[in-house]
């Protein structure tokens, strides 16, 4: 892909550079805690927090586009009727530091909420959002964004992305959203020279030397299009599966959710979407009890044909990111990297 | 951008006990403004206040609008509060959603509705339009037969509808499964009704009724001849949105709520489904 702007803004520039940003729209980045867990935080002052772009933040940007729990309408019910009102208006949100993987997934998750209809709730959101990516020049422990195309570097669908070259940034704008930014800002940076552009091709080969894990995504969803799994996977998978929807909440690709209705008093309420996992044995259980999914057998099925045949059939591509976020959370060891490994082992048995 | 999880209002018109557990209400649109069409066989998302939603096949036929009726088994928490309702009182509608029966492609055949319990609500508008049309039309549909199966006596609902049909010329055959003193009719399975002569070559079979129902009609259906083109039926899945967005209807790459309800058996083939195994 072409970008539409390219510039260099030096380390020492960062800092002004998002104090600028920070003036004009909410600011989210990465924030190591006390805990010491690094998470997408929401800046009120850039001089009292560190933004940490040194460990992968432990959720994605989905808790921000689509959150664990949001108001869709509020309704009344009383003597004039029955009637919802819309919630709130959002606000103009600058997403900075964020890896290749999860603005991979915030387009996946674009498309998943564009057709058949458009979602209203999440496009306020995402229409007032602006991505600013890092590239990663070390991959994490359980990264393996190489085998779902999905990183390290990324060629599309970031307003700017920064790749770190040592001294600067090397910067460049996707969108026309980014290039605005570089264009109102174009101060605090320089051009680029042969040597950026050098310097950055040859960390990219570099940082492609690092990925050890091998999961062999590809040629996993070409396998499932072709073949049934064989039942003695999935009963495999899912004796270890303890539906805690762990996996389905970390991943930023995961999208289902549910709506409910709660009330505030005996006259008004709220409509809530929340998270909602097809891993859960209430996901497909409907009134009166029955439910279609055999839960022993199947708990993880839907999961990861969904993920690795059905949208790798629909949209060319699995809508893993290779994160490898639910490798740790799944207490089982049944993560979709231990689901590609029985089934390529499989394959060769 | 419409906001897509509010639903209109509608206000309750009449309300019909089709039996203990099952009741059908005639709502209307309060709002006049947006034209309102649905084609039999596509639901709608039902808000009732403080319950939440539930997806529900619309059980009247399009030649009835602006009444739109929607029949209910009381089952869980919102259908028992729908239950509670009167007339006047409101609900909130989003929809229609779904496929629909292809009333179109009727013209000249025969149908054969193959029912069970409340699996009769989505069918119900197809009959109705149907013989709405067979008095306009120039190629109609031919013969209707409907094969109806109820748990007990008590249990038959839509009477009368059924009454309605019989009338108008449709063969309508009940069976109940348990034997009670004053029950004239035949006592056994749906399926005991369903003999070779009553297919012709002309053929569209419609059913819906309990999975288990399902399974054994398109298995018996296939086995007389049937072509799989010719069998169509309609899905129960949880859902939440209607729309092809909250994943729980999710079946084998397919939305049940956007690639059905209604499916041809050729294409419910193709897929896990336990309505069928």
């Amino acid at each position: 892909m072409i970008d539409l702007r390219e510039l260099i803004l030096p380390k020492d520039q960062l800092l002004p550079f998002l104090r600028k940003l920070k003036k004009e729209s909410r600011l989210i980045a990465p924030v190591q805690n006390n805990y010491g867990d690094t998470l997408f935080t929401e800046i009120d002052d850039l001089d009292a927090v560190k933004i940490d772009l040194c460990h992968q933040p432990q959720a994605s940007l989905k808790p921000f586009l689509l959150p664990q729990q949001e108001i869709l309408a509020s309704y009344r019910s009383d003597n004039k009727g029955y009637r919802f009102y819309e919630p709130e208006e959002e606000e103009d949100t600058i997403y900075f530091g964020v890896r290749s993987c999860d603005l991979t997934a915030v387009l996946y998750t674009d498309l998943v909420f564009s057709q058949p209809v458009k979602d209203s709730s999440y496009y306020k959101r995402r229409n007032q959002s602006t991505i600013i990516t890092i590239g990663c020049n070390q991959p994490f422990s359980n990264c393996f964004c190489e085998a779902t195309e999905s990183g390290p570097y990324l060629e599309y669908g970031y307003d700017l992305q920064l790749i770190d070259i040592g001294e600067a940034y090397f910067v460049s704008a996707g969108r026309s959203k980014g290039a605005d930014i570089l264009d109102k800002w174009s101060y605090f940076f320089r051009s680029v020279e042969k040597e950026d552009r050098e310097k950055r091709y040859q960390l990219l080969l570099e940082v492609r030397g690092k990925f050890n894990k091998n999961i062999q995504v590809s040629h996993a969803c070409r396998l499932l299009q072709e073949h049934e799994v064989e039942e003695q996977i999935w009963q495999q998978l899912s004796s270890r599966c303890y539906d805690c929807g762990g996996c389905a909440y970390v991943c930023p690709t995961c999208t289902c959710f549910s709506v409910d209705d709660t009330p505030i008093d005996s006259n008004k309420g709220l409509r809530l979407r929340s998270w909602d996992a097809c891993t859960s044995a209430g996901f497909t259980r409907m009134t009166g009890g029955h439910n279609p999914v055999d839960r022993r057998q199947h708990a993880l099925k839907r999961r990861f044909l969904h993920k690795l045949k059905f949208d790798f059939a629909e949209h060319g591509k699995p809508s893993c990111t290779g994160c490898g976020r639910c490798i740790d959370i799944c207490f089982g060891g049944v993560d979709i990297t231990s689901f590609i490994r029985l089934l390529v082992k499989g394959e060769r048995a | 951008m419409k906001e897509i999880f509010i639903p209109d209002r509608a206000v309750i018109r009449e309300i019909l006990n089709e039996n203990k557990q099952i009741k059908t209400f005639r709502l209307e649109l309060l709002d006049k403004t947006h034209p309102f069409s649905f084609r039999p066989g596509q639901f709608l998302m039902l808000s009732v206040p403080h319950c939440g939603e539930a997806a529900i096949s619309i059980s009247s036929s399009p030649t009835a609008l602006p009444l739109i009726d929607l029949s209910i088994r009381k089952a869980g928490k919102l259908t028992t509060a729908v239950h509670a309702l009167q007339v006047g009182d409101e609900v909130g509608i989003r929809g229609p959603f779904g496929t629909f029966f292809p009333v179109a492609n009727f013209h000249g055949r025969d149908l054969l509705f193959v029912a069970g319990g409340i699996g009769l609500a989505p069918l119900k508008g197809v009959i109705d339009v149907c013989l709405f049309q067979q008095e306009l039309e120039e190629n109609p549909v031919q013969q209707i037969t409907l094969l109806y199966g109820s748990r007990t006596v008590a249990d038959i609902a839509f009477s009368q509808a059924i009454e309605a049909w019989r009338q108008q010329g449709v063969d309508c055959q009940l069976t109940v499964d348990i034997d009670e003193l004053d029950w004239q009719d035949h006592v056994g399975l749906v399926t005991d009704l369903l003999k070779p002569e009553l297919l012709t070559k002309d053929t569209t079979a419609l059913i819906c009724g309990p999975p288990i129902m399902i399974r054994f009609v398109i298995a018996q259906l296939s086995e007389m001849g049937l072509s799989d083109t010719a069998i169509l039926t309609t899905l129960e899945r949880h859902m939440k949105c209607g729309m092809g967005l909250c994943g729980h209807c999710h079946l084998d790459g397919k939305l049940v709520c956007v690639d059905g309800p209604v499916f041809t058996y050729a294409a419910l083939k193709n897929l896990h489904v336990m309505e069928l195994n």
